[in-house]
């Protein structure tokens, strides 16, 4: 363009000056750290206004404005993504481009000015308005507009029926697969055979070894009352197992030990239940209906042979059986009772049990004893020592099969057959319970009713079901490492205590509580004289005499009273003590002649010598003194009677 | 001295009047693998147990027409244990709808010195074949899969050739005299092998 005056050098720069970010207190300035070119880049390209696009290309495609629209929308996006692969631009493009398009602008405007203002080539002309070509094209385009639309609705319209079919359709498919796929895992874990147009199955033990009659068939039914239109609930499941009627609820084995009840007459149901375990969240209901089925059964299983063998074995005491309780005696005064709780779980209404059940009655080792014993019973009947060889033998163990050929007589037979019953075995059981519980008992009140001396009792880990032990230590505070004669060893069987001592005697204690707290007491008061024996040799005194049992003085109720003299060193004094269960102890010293004032004086002695030997004895008032326990006065005692070097 | 006089009357109780119900079929020996596998599936659960045995049939000829017939067993695969000796009656003539074959069976077993015995007694060995196979069982249900070979050599039985190119099933429960239930449950399980194998009554006497 021509321009009147001189040129115009227009030089752009940018003011380099950073941003303070901070100033210290010493007036250092911080700046910010300037951009760099992507970050700039990036910030120019947030500022860009992609709605905006630009109009000329637009102006004349307003048919489809909606469409265009959203497809314009996609476009930047697209735009955008493909900005970001582009590489870094030169920073002012997007002004030049604006300067750019204004300039066009400009030309543009000044060309039409010229135009306007100087006639020469083109002139301006007022275009006449027509009134009805104006409304036409409108009306023409609302009927062209609700066309359009009514076709995409139209389409629209098949698409989403298309659409809800095919759902429906899949979710019925789901529905028929579901069964299927429901069916698959269940087959699974589950035998099932068809019989018929019926899908059955066994959930019996038969398979793994059992002869209970019972045959534990269940029936597969595919769950139809479903409405399709209503919402699925949430535990669906197009599977359902119907069980036998016998078999429903759930049941449990309750192994107690009471006291005797003195009424026999009250025997009866007995009160259950506990309540219903919630189910694991990913199991299915006919996974926990089938398992809780298969429980009934093993329970019942196991009741009707613990009551088979109650009536068939014949045994001191006859063992009861009332509808589903065994009740027995292990020891007088002590009653062992196993039932069979069943509820079926369905009635709401049960009666509340009349007492309430005490949460330590059950012993939960014998309930699982006894399902492992049954299953232990199941894998012998399916082990392979019952397989015939040669294969036309019946069934039956290969040992017994020797019983002819060999001619064993009837002793050995017997020996051969199994004499042990289920119930014979948990009777042991819990009788060997009962016993070291009474036995802990017993040390513990032992223990803490006694301080001096003290028990120590260390149970072991390795237990049998029939035979447990323990260790138990007598020993003084304080002297443990000097004092520790006594120790027992306690092997606890199903009748017996039987008791090793650390001097070799071995003691066999019957089941009776009192007869291990009479041995234990009197091993305490023999501890007490070892203890002083023991420590005599630490302290340099010299044992006189000793005797576990001492056949003077009065009798003890429980064991024998035991009893030392140990001397001082230089032999001026001698301790002597007594010490029994029942009579406590009684500690007596003696003096040297010189020192007892009751002496009298006689001719016969004349020599001043035989003042130094030992004379009368006096009792210490043992109570009275120091020291917090025997050995410890015994301690104190000894060192004042020692002279000092 | 008189023998004190001893009253003489049947033995009837304990293991001495079983029944044994039988029956039987035959597969070719391609399809003996499926066969095992139904069976491992119906059957309890055990390790597949397989046999060798050796079978001895003895004969006893009377003054009248019919021989009386023992059958001597061994095993092959454990050589000490007992050898079995079997004796089997005629088949029941009962009702028709009976499913399974009854007969009168009596097992006994026997030292190693049987065949001497057997000799002694007047016996004679009519005939001997091996067989070999597999046993299964489902509770007191007996199905014995088995190969029969003859003997080329008496008294060899490593030199053996089989009999046909099938093997022998055989179903068998023994139960004491009386009880009718098992022959239902012969029958169910037959039904359960069906197109495998088809396990039927067949009679001894029809084929002799």
């Amino acid at each position: 363009m021509s321009g009147s005056g001189p040129a115009v050098r227009v030089s752009i720069e940018s003011s380099c000056e950073k941003q303070v970010q901070e100033v210290s207190l010493d007036g250092m300035e911080t700046y910010v750290p300037p951009l760099s070119m992507s970050q700039n880049l990036a910030k120019l390209a947030q500022r860009i206004d992609f709605g905006q696009g630009s109009d000329s290309d637009e102006e004349g495609a307003e048919t489809e404005p909606r469409d265009s629209q959203e497809w314009g929308k996609q476009e930047p996006e697209e735009d955008e993504a493909t900005v970001k692969f582009q590489p870094s631009l030169w920073p002012w493009d997007s002004v030049r481009n604006n300067l750019r398009s204004s300039l066009t602008e400009m030309c543009v405007l000044y060309d039409v000015l010229s135009v306007v203002k100087e006639k020469k080539y083109m002139a301006l002309d007022p275009v006449s308005q027509d009134p009805s070509a104006g409304k036409t094209p409108q009306v023409f385009q609302l009927i062209s507009k609700k066309k359009s639309l009514a076709t995409a609705a139209q389409l629209l319209l098949k698409g989403a029926d298309k659409l809800s079919k095919s759902v429906a359709e899949n979710q019925e498919n789901r529905r028929q697969r579901d069964f299927n796929s429901e069916l698959l895992r269940l087959r699974s874990q589950w035998k099932l055979r068809k019989v018929g147009d019926k899908i059955l199955g066994d959930l019996s033990y038969r398979s793994a070894g059992s002869l209970f009659p019972h045959a534990g068939t269940f029936e597969v039914i595919k769950n139809t009352d479903i409405d399709l239109d209503k919402k699925l609930p949430e535990d669906y499941c197009p599977l359902n197992v119907q069980i036998p009627s016998d078999l429903e609820g759930s049941a449990y084995i309750k192994v107690s030990i009471q006291k005797q009840a003195p009424d026999i007459g009250d025997l009866g149901t007995v009160s259950l239940f506990r309540r219903q375990p919630k189910a694991k969240a990913g199991t299915q209901p006919w996974h926990v209906k089938l398992e809780a089925a298969q429980n009934v059964l093993l329970c019942k299983e196991i009741f009707a042979q613990l009551s088979r063998e109650a009536v068939q074995i014949k045994s001191q005491i006859p063992h009861i059986v009332v509808k589903n309780q065994i009740i027995s005696q292990p020891f007088p005064g002590l009653q062992l009772s196993i039932s069979l709780c069943h509820s079926t779980g369905e009635k709401k209404n049960q009666r509340a049990s009349p007492e309430k059940p005490k949460p330590d009655d059950h012993l939960y080792v014998l309930e699982h004893n006894l399902h492992q014993l049954m299953r232990e019973f199941h894998k012998q009947t399916l082990s392979s020592i019952v397989m015939p060889h040669p294969a036309s033998a019946p069934f039956g163990h290969k040992r017994q099969r020797m019983a002819g050929p060999m001619a064993y007589d009837k002793a050995e037979i017997s020996n051969l057959q199994q004499n042990e019953g289920l119930l014979e075995k948990i009777i042991k059981q819990a009788k060997h319970i009962f016993l070291r519980s009474r036995t802990a008992r017993t040390i513990d009140s032992l223990a803490s009713r006694i301080e001096d001396p003290q028990i120590q009792a260390h149970w072991s880990n390795i237990n049998d079901v029939y035979e447990s032990s323990v260790k138990v230590l007598i020993t003084s505070q304080g002297y443990e490492q000097i004092c520790k004669s006594i120790q027992l060893q306690l092997n606890i069987g199903v009748e017996q205590i039987r008791v090793v001592h650390r001097d070799g005697r071995v003691i066999t204690l019957s089941h009776q509580e009192q007869e291990l707290q009479d041995f234990l007491l009197s091993q305490m008061s023999q501890h007490q004289v070892h203890a002083v024996q023991q420590l005599a040799k630490v302290m340099g005194w010299h044992v006189l005499s000793f005797s576990n049992h001492v056949g003077l003085g009065s009798v003890e109720s429980i064991g024998n009273a035991s009893a030392i003299t140990v001397a001082s060193s230089n032999g001026e004094y001698a301790i002597s003590v007594r010490n029994g269960p029942e009579s406590g102890c009684k500690v007596l010293v003696q003096f040297p002649r010189s020192q007892s004032k009751e002496l009298p004086k006689s001719d016969v002695i004349q020599d001043g010598k035989w003042n130094h030997l030992r004379g009368p004895y006096k009792e210490v008032h043992w109570s009275k003194m120091e020291g917090r326990n025997f050995v410890y006065k015994m301690e104190l005692l000894m060192a004042a009677l020692t002279p000092c070097p | 001295m008189e023998a004190p006089p001893v009253s003489v009357l049947p033995i009837t109780g304990g293991t001495i009047n079983m029944m044994e119900y039988l029956l039987q079929g035959s597969v070719l020996d391609q399809a003996l693998e499926s066969l095992l596998h139904r069976l491992r599936g119906l059957c309890d659960n055990m390790e597949p147990e397989t046999f060798a045995d050796h079978e001895l049939v003895y004969l006893l000829k009377g003054q009248q027409g019919n021989p009386f017939l023992l059958r001597a067993r061994r095993s092959l695969s454990h050589p000490t244990v007992p050898w079995h000796l079997r004796y089997l009656g005629q088949p029941e003539v009962g009702d028709k709808s009976r499913h399974a074959l009854v007969r009168n069976c009596v097992d006994v077993a026997a030292s190693h010195s049987l065949p001497d015995f057997l000799n002694e007694m007047g016996f004679r060995m009519d005939h001997e074949f091996v067989a070999k196979g597999h046993i299964f069982r489902r509770g007191v249900l007996k199905v014995v899969v088995s190969k029969l070979s003859r003997i080329l050599v008496p008294g060899n039985t490593e030199n053996t050739e089989p009999l046909s190119l099938s093997y022998l099933v055989e179903l068998s429960v023994l139960a004491p005299a009386g009880q009718d239930t098992m022959s239902e449950d012969m029958r169910s399980f037959a039904e359960q092998l069906k197109p495998l194998v088809h396990l039927e009554k067949i009679d001894p006497k029809r084929h002799m």
